[in-house]
């Protein structure tokens, strides 16, 4: 199977980039995967339902909170913690997904906005539990279970982050290609039909929410105990633009895109914030571009052209292969 | 303290807000009908309106100026993003790329306008000329807002004058029914399309102007109105004119209802109407009963 | 008893009576076409059985059990499956999975998010079995986008018997079909029915396709049934002459 040769190749160059690259550029690379996993989560939604969230900051930011409360507050270890604060954003996504899935089109999009500016308004709200504007900070990074500690370093926290993203990568690339993953093709396709064939499809789309919430929240709280804080920027729309951006430019509906254009734009942000203030209007600028002209994104303009078996497409781009149902 | 007179305070204060709700959302439901998407941007078009007012009156000292400026320029931007970047979609058979594109637009300009004109919020404040307050029924009312809603009221009956008694405004009335036919006809559609983008970002901006004394001028203050303006529309009904009158004296109540009673809540109860309309009434653009 | 009974379907926009009071009962293993001059109501009244409309007033009766307004997704799992007038499939997706995916939603497993292997491969099977039926085979792996409106119209009927649905509906399945392609499709259709235990209600305005199929024939006019009955009978209704007089088919 060409994919698991890919797969294991990637892996394995990721392994070893901490060996190769300087201590100061591990932290924009951690952050870097932090960033193409919440994007990848976002891709559920958009890439294979045509979903469009302008709030999935709420995830991320659900999982940073919930992450800085369990690990401020209960002191558990830390990978319990990032376990429990995933738990917790799944909950939270369910009535959130049962609420903004009984619409589509633009109502979906400003309703998860809508709970987006929610948390954010929530946040000041409730200041005394959530810091108020000044968020949570020194989130500790407890060890165990079994006395681990491996993660509290900043190449052994790669090292979870990486797994991470890896064993989500491969969860999501099961999902899309199961039987669950061809109704949300259905879905993306022709909703109507879809359910003219006997899918409740509302359903369908209340768990891809749940679990696009789950792997942003992941992502969040990965980045909480990464970063030391959580603030209330994290919920702001801006956030939920950028991860947007991500997908779309990264190619939405391939996962693999997505994750890419998170680990690149925050590479490139990272170059760009140092010389210059405009890159947040350069790369809204590349994504206007990006929705006229290249729509499938470079991952799937990439794909395109060196990938030339016969598809039995499940994605939006329809540049998977799929090994299942051969 | 007068009852009657506390009562008429709210209402006005209401009234004077449902104003400025009223420009965004006319200009909104305007565009959906001619072009059948949602601007997204809607929200950051209102927010480039206040601070291009705040440039005016800064430049000119002349608020009155900024009332004609601000819109004209901020429409002129609109019609220029019709022009180059919405048409170019005209077309194509996924809906999500002009949520996209419009949402790109929102971003694009919010950068743009932090570049210019910064982070911190910026505010000439209220002009002299309307500054001072009215008693009315022994309660005192702020002059600014009484002109609030002398301009909203003004605006309103203008418009739909326009839309029902000139042979323009019967043009864009056919098309937002009908584009094919009135093409068929000979009009121009485009042309009305662009003209008319134009117009609802020049409304949104005027709004902006308005808002700017009250509120300031501030990054993100167009997130919360995009929502409102959405949340009207919907009410109102997509595309109906009278419906964003009604639908934003209704949502300015049920705001300043909110502000009375729940206080430091109100921020979180806006949404929670917000989400309430749009569980009960999902349909939203497609308005289907079924 | 019959499979399927409407009793007095009604349906009105506003002040507009798409369907007013139709009766009609189909007997399992019987087909049964529905015509009449356009705008007569033949769709809408798919619509309703289908429930993607939901009737002013008015029952639809499926296999003993009342059926009338339950959700589509329901009402399909019931063993209806329908195609529509504008054909509607999944254009982006491969011919063999568009089938597989509607085979796939008789499956208990359907839902399954993780390890569908046997579930996809199942699904598959029937598939390809439906796409030989309709002599589809040779597009499996083509997207449907590409193929041209007369396979599209098979295609949809192929999603159709792949639900292995008690009752099949069609609405208009020859729209568009060349002289051939129509004749082509007739003789599928036919083979289907002669071998399986399957009932069909059948919108056509092609009388030639009608008299080669049906066993019984309703006819529409301005939302209501003014004949219903065996072809012959209702070839020599005068009702029914007057109203196609100058209409099309």
């Amino acid at each position: 199977m060409n994919w698991k040769v890919n797969f294991g190749v990637t892996a394995g160059v990721c392994v070893l980039l901490p060996f190769m690259v300087p201590q100061y550029s591990l932290t924009v690379l951690i952050e870097a995967l932090i960033f193409g996993l919440f994007a990848m989560s976002l891709d559920l939604l958009v890439g294979y339902c045509r979903l469009y969230s302008f709030g999935h900051a709420a995830a991320y930011g659900l999982g940073a909170y919930s992450t800085a409360l369990i690990l401020t507050q209960l002191q558990p270890p830390l990978p319990i913690g990032i376990v429990l604060a995933v738990l917790v954003t799944i909950l939270a996504a369910i009535p959130i997904a049962w609420i903004c899935t009984r619409s589509t089109g633009v109502s979906f999009a400003m309703l998860t906005l809508a709970f987006a500016q929610l948390g954010y308004a929530m946040l000041f709200r409730f200041r005394d539990v959530t810091g108020g504007s000044d968020g949570i900070v020194g989130i500790p990074r407890p060890s165990g279970p079994l006395g681990i500690t491996w993660f509290q370093g900043k190449t052994g926290y790669y090292y979870l982050v990486l797994g991470c993203l890896l064993g989500s990568y491969l969860l999501c690339r099961a999902i899309v290609r199961s039987p669950f993953g061809a109704v949300l093709a259905g879905i993306r396709e022709n909703e109507a039909k879809t359910i003219a064939l006997g899918y409740n499809t509302r359903v369908y789309k209340i768990a891809t929410v749940v679990l696009a919430y789950g792997f942003g929240g992941l992502a969040g709280a990965l980045y909480a105990a990464f970063a030391g804080f959580a603030s209330p920027e994290l919920f702001f729309w801006l956030v939920s633009g950028r991860v947007l951006i991500m997908v779309v430019v990264g190619g939405a509906g391939t996962l693999i895109g997505p994750i890419l254009g998170g680990v690149f734009f925050v590479f490139l942000e990272h170059e760009l914030s140092q010389v210059t203030d405009l890159w947040p209007l350069i790369f809204g600028s590349i994504f206007i571009a990006f929705v006229m002209f290249a729509p499938e994104g470079i991952w799937g303009i990439l794909t395109s052209r060196f990938n030339a078996k016969p598809e039995v497409p499940n994605s939006a781009s329809g540049k998977e292969t799929s090994d299942a149902a051969a | 303290m007068n009852f009657l007179g506390f009562v008429l305070a709210q209402c006005l204060s209401a009234l004077s807000q449902a104003a400025i709700l009223f420009f965004i959302a006319c200009g909104l439901t305007l565009i959906f009908g001619i072009m059948r998407i949602v601007n997204f941007a809607h929200g950051v078009i209102f927010m480039l309106g206040a601070y291009v007012g705040y440039t005016t009156v800064a430049v000119t000292g002349s608020f009155l100026l900024s009332l004609i400026v601000a819109p004209i320029v901020v429409g002129a931007v609109g019609m220029a993003f019709e022009r180059i970047f919405l048409r170019y979609l005209y077309g194509r058979r996924d809906g999500g790329a002009y949520l996209l594109l419009t949402f790109g637009l929102a971003v694009v300009l919010s950068e743009l306008i932090r570049i210019i004109w910064g982070a911190q919020p910026l505010s000439a404040g209220i002009p002299d000329s309307l500054r001072g307050i009215v008693v009315i029924l022994d309660q005192p009312f702020p002059l600014y807002r009484l002109f609030l809603i002398a301009l909203g009221i003004a605006a309103a009956v203008t418009i739909w004058q326009f839309l029902e008694r000139t042979r323009a405004g019967l043009l864009i009335r056919a098309v937002a029914q009908n584009s094919e036919m009135v093409q068929a006809l000979g009009t121009d559609v485009d042309l009305v399309r662009t003209g008319v983008f134009g117009f609802g970002c020049a409304m949104a901006a005027l709004g902006g102007v308005l808002a700017a004394p009250l509120v300031t001028a501030f990054l993100g203050m167009g997130t919360t109105v995009v929502i409102d303006a959405f949340v009207i529309v919907i009410i109102g009904g997509m595309g109906s004119f009278l419906g964003s009158l009604i639908g934003s004296i209704l949502v300015a109540f049920v705001q300043v209802l909110g502000a009375y009673y729940f206080q430091d809540l109100a921020l979180a109860f806006m949404y929670f109407l917000m989400l309430t309309v749009l569980v009960i009434r999902p349909g939203g653009l497609l308005g289907k009963e079924d | 008893m019959p499979l399927l009974e409407c009793k007095g379907l009604v349906r009105r926009f506003g002040a507009l009576v798409a369907v007013d009071a139709v009766d009609m009962s189909l007997a399992a293993g019987k087909i049964r076409a529905v015509i009449g001059p356009n705008g007569a109501g033949k769709s809408t009244v798919f619509n309703l059985i289908t429930s993607v409309l939901k009737p002013t007033a008015g029952e639809v009766i499926f296999a003993g059990e009342n059926i009338t307004g339950l959700p589509v997704h329901v009402v399909a799992q019931k063993g209806i499956a329908r195609t529509f007038q504008l054909c509607h499939i999944f254009p982006a997706l491969t011919a063999r999975e568009n089938v597989r995916i509607a085979a796939q939603a008789r499956d208990d497993q359907r839902w399954r998010f993780v390890g569908g292997g046997r579930v996809l491969s199942r699904s598959a099977a029937i598939a390809d079995e439906a796409l030989e039926h309709m002599r589809l085979t040779r597009f499996a792996n083509v997207s449907a986008a590409m193929l041209s409106h007369g396979d599209q119209r098979l295609l949809e009927v192929a999603m159709a018997i792949a639900q292995k649905p008690r009752l099949l509906m069609l609405d208009e399945p020859t729209q568009g079909l060349s002289l051939e392609e129509t004749d082509r499709a007739v003789q599928i259709l036919k083979g289907m029915l002669s071998v399986g235990n399957l009932s069909v209600l059948l919108v056509e305005h092609d009388m030639e396709v009608v008299f080669k199929l049906a066993d019984d024939i309703t006819v529409l006019h301005r939302g209501r049934v003014i004949a219903d009955g065996l072809p012959a009978a209702v070839k020599a209704n005068a009702a029914v002459r007057s109203a196609y007089l100058g209409g099309s088919e």
